[in-house]
């Protein structure tokens, strides 16, 4: 809707350094939730994220935090081998990520329901 | 860059940072496997390797930096105001340096400031002219040039050294070997010394001196010749020895590894008589210090 709106080049650029900062503060508790409904691996991640509407994913981005998920204990990942591909390693939600993801969806929803009420404002006709 | 040599890169720069081989197999094949799935190109998708290879480590909490011990040990090596002329060139004047155990020293300068023949003295191969060098402990001496025998296979060198130590000859193989591998060399080559590249006989020359795990470790510029990978390989190599408490003095005149160093001593421009300064600055100088102590050391006394 705002690509119509906007006609100048500036605003999509500064949109996409917004877009990048609510990512880093959020991609971690969507991975989560993805992972929430089933196991994945990194590239369907990014696909499955990128059609729920969070923009193109770059790997540079996923797989580092995909890895302190793991490291933290909130994922557990295990190699399969990949149907006509390379190996694939899919990761699986742990007891721990899922309480994690819990209060973190609890506490996301407190937020944001915070900025809404303050846009709504804004955007109201 | 294509995807092989993308993960290449990335493999190596994984590896500088002390990421270990597996993890790093892991990370690798998990980014081929997502090249192959999008086929995009992987500065796409992943950026640069080396930058990638950072935000990698950070996430799995990697060794970005190596864990300082606990304060520096014993003297190992006490260089007492060493001076040395040939003929009527003054090449050392007055030079000190105290390197303790679990301490690296780098000694730069410019080509015929004496960084080699320092070494020399320090193994006992020159003498000083005046001055003293006190070693406490045994040490191994890798020079900059020769230290092999033409005619000899690796492991036959292993054996000679380690009859040295008092080793057996198994136990002198195994050792080398081992030593060997950690510079991704394999040593039961049939080839002899003669017949090695460079940077191959460096690597012998190298094992050599680290054989029998000596308490000082003296390094003239031994990774001549040595490939990018296998140079960091190296680096890696003289911290371990470091934190397991070996003394290591290294010649060097690639600058961009002082920071991890202990010491530097700087042969460059020595003043002419007879009220040397002490030339050698610890990390503390340079800004740089994180001893567990948090106090600065007047290095080199």
């Amino acid at each position: 809707m705002w690509r119509k709106l906007d006609s100048g080049a500036i605003l999509p650029r500064v949109d996409q350094e917004r877009r990048g900062q609510w990512l880093r503060g959020v991609l971690d508790l969507c991975v989560l939730g993805a992972l929430h409904r089933h196991e994945s691996y990194g590239y369907e991640l990014a696909q499955s994220l990128q059609a729920a509407g969070l923009g193109p994913i770059k790997g540079g981005t996923l797989y580092p935090v995909l890895l302190r998920l793991q490291r933290t204990g909130l994922v557990s990942a295990q190699w399969r081998d990949g149907a006509g591909g390379p190996a694939r390693k899919y990761y699986q939600l742990t007891p721990s990520g899922a309480a994690a993801l819990r209060q973190a969806a609890t506490d996301w929803r407190a937020f944001s329901g915070g900025v809404d009420t303050i846009l709504q404002e804004v955007t109201a006709p | 860059m294509n995807h092989q040599a993308w993960l290449a890169a990335l493999t190596s720069e994984l590896h500088r940072h002390g990421v270990d081989r597996e993890l790093a197999g892991h990370i690798v094949a998990e980014a081929a496997a997502h090249l192959y799935d999008s086929g995009e190109p992987p500065t796409a998708v992943f950026g640069d390797p080396a930058e990638y290879a950072t935000d990698v480590v950070r996430s799995v909490g990697g060794p970005a930096q190596l864990p300082r011990r606990a304060g520096p040990g014993p003297v190992r090596l006490d260089v007492r105001d060493v001076s040395k002329r040939y003929r009527r060139r003054t090449v050392l004047d007055k030079v000190r340096l105290t390197v303790r155990a679990g301490e690296i020293a780098a000694v730069v300068g410019a080509n015929g400031s004496g960084k080699s023949t320092l070494l020399r003295i320090c193994a006992g191969l020159a003498s000083p002219d005046s001055g003293q060098v006190v070693v406490n402990g045994t040490f191994g001496y890798c020079p900059q040039a020769g230290g092999t025998a033409d005619f000899l296979y690796p492991e036959e060198h292993f054996t000679l050294v380690g009859a040295g130590r008092g080793f057996t000859r198994e136990r002198s193989r195994a050792a080398g070997r081992a030593q060997a591998a950690v510079l991704d060399w394999d040593a039961a080559t049939k080839l002899q010394a003669r017949q090695l590249s460079g940077g191959t006989r460096q690597k012998l020359n190298l094992v050599l001196a680290g054989l029998g795990d000596p308490d000082l470790l003296l390094l003239d510029e031994p990774y001549q010749g040595f490939d990018r990978g296998t140079y960091l390989d190296f680096w890696h190599e003289v911290w371990r020895w470091r934190d397991a408490g070996k003394a290591v003095v290294v010649v060097t005149h690639l600058l961009n590894q002082l920071d991890r160093v202990d010491l530097v001593l700087d042969l460059t421009n020595q003043p002419e008589g007879a009220d040397a300064p002490d030339r050698t600055s610890g990390r503390d100088e340079a800004g740089r210090l994180d001893r567990a102590d948090g106090t600065g050391r007047e290095a080199g006394r």
